[in-house]
């Protein structure tokens, strides 16, 4: 099973191994969910959502230091 | 999966932990308006007839700030304009100036954009190649404040709205508390009073709402932000503090929301004990109010021989 993720212009195809949802993923990628809106199919969602075969993931980065 | 809280609707954009409740995107919106209105009514903000100046950068604190404003425009209590400040740092304002453009357009409202190079014959990058230079933000925020003053004026602007947030409070405090800093803590509040009549109040709508959650709405609401990290931002002691609140906010999700309230009981008792009202004058350069011979802009420019 894969899923696309997205962050800004950067699109990869990534693999899923066993259940994972948006924290688990944003937690592997050293992202801070305080920092970041998650999008699931072009719709905002929590992170405790789970990332599904074939799913469009996209971090979108809201909050910037400075 | 939880539903939303008020209305049951199974897609859930947010939950917050500070209240435990869980929204829709369509509650949660009128979650964040009807919050910013009541922080609107009860600092009145706003008064029936104002012209109100956003300083508008295209990035989402300002543009929500817009968004939700205009909607006292559209209730004729208000009129609305607005100011676009191009620092001039390659490679990042442009697209910010951009954005700002389109929204004061989609909303029709006057707008104009005031560069650093028009007013001060330098911009940000040129300031940047100086020997000696005091550090970008030093010089931003003096050269932004001054721009946004002239430019309410010229608006005849009787407010003007800033896009500071939550955060951007609670750092303050904490900043000038831990500082020592007494004096500034003292200035800090929901609106300036200066008793001098030549600056215009400035108002903060935002000030009640957390940084995350004017981004979470600026996206709900498909609002185009520039959404981009300045260049020039550097390790602070401001950033220090951000990280703190946030490291802190995890496990005492209302610890900003304490802050900003305690302060609030204090600042009058701190404004009598510590804040004095200088005399203002007229800088002898620019003519900008000023309670030394030359403004902090001016001192500024003078420095850098403009």
């Amino acid at each position: 099973m894969s899923f696309t993720l997205k962050i800004k212009d950067q699109v990869e195809e990534r693999v899923i191994d066993g259940d994972l949802t948006i924290k688990d993923l944003l937690d592997e990628l050293d992202l801070s969910s305080e920092t970041m809106v998650s999008k699931k199919n072009g719709e905002i969602v929590i992170e405790e959502e789970t990332i599904e075969d074939g799913d469009e993931i996209e971090f979108i980065q809201i909050i910037y230091g400075g | 999966m939880e539903s939303c809280t008020k209305c049951g609707n199974p897609n859930v954009i947010i939950k917050r932990k500070a209240s435990g409740q869980a929204l829709c995107k369509d509650c949660f919106i009128e979650s964040i308006e009807k919050k910013v209105k009541q922080t609107i009514k009860k600092e009145k903000f706003l008064e029936k007839g104002d012209k109100v100046l956003v300083a508008l950068s295209g990035g989402k604190d300002s543009v929500v700030t817009l968004e939700i404003l205009n909607s006292y425009v559209k209730r004729y209590i208000i009129e609305l304009c607005a100011v676009t400040i191009d620092e001039g740092i390659a490679g990042y304002r442009d697209e910010g100036v951009e954005i700002a453009k389109a929204h004061a357009e989609r909303l029709g409202i006057p707008h104009k954009v005031v560069s650093f190079k028009e007013s001060f014959g330098i911009d940000l990058d040129e300031i940047m190649e100086t020997e000696g230079h005091r550090g970008s933000c030093t010089y931003c925020g003096v050269f932004r404040r001054w721009i946004i003053n002239r430019a309410a004026r010229e608006f005849g602007a009787t407010k003007i709205a800033t896009g500071h947030n939550l955060d951007d409070e609670t750092q303050a405090i904490l900043m000038n508390y831990l500082e020592g800093n007494m004096e500034n803590l003292a200035k800090i509040g929901p609106k300036t009073e200066s008793n001098s009549e030549m600056f215009t109040v400035k108002i903060k709508p935002l000030r009640e709402i957390p940084e995350k959650e004017i981004g979470l709405y600026a996206i709900a609401k498909g609002l185009d932000i520039h959404f981009a990290g300045c260049p020039y931002a550097q390790e602070s002691f401001r950033m220090e503090i951000s990280n703190i609140l946030k490291d802190l906010s995890k496990d005492h999700p209302t610890i900003m929301y304490s802050t900003l309230r305690g302060f609030d009981k204090i600042r009058q008792a701190l404004r009598q004990e510590l804040a004095h009202d200088y005399e203002y004058d007229r800088c002898e350069r620019c003519g900008e109010p000023s309670s030394n011979r030359l403004c902090r802009a001016c001192t500024f420019l003078e420095e850098l021989g403009k």
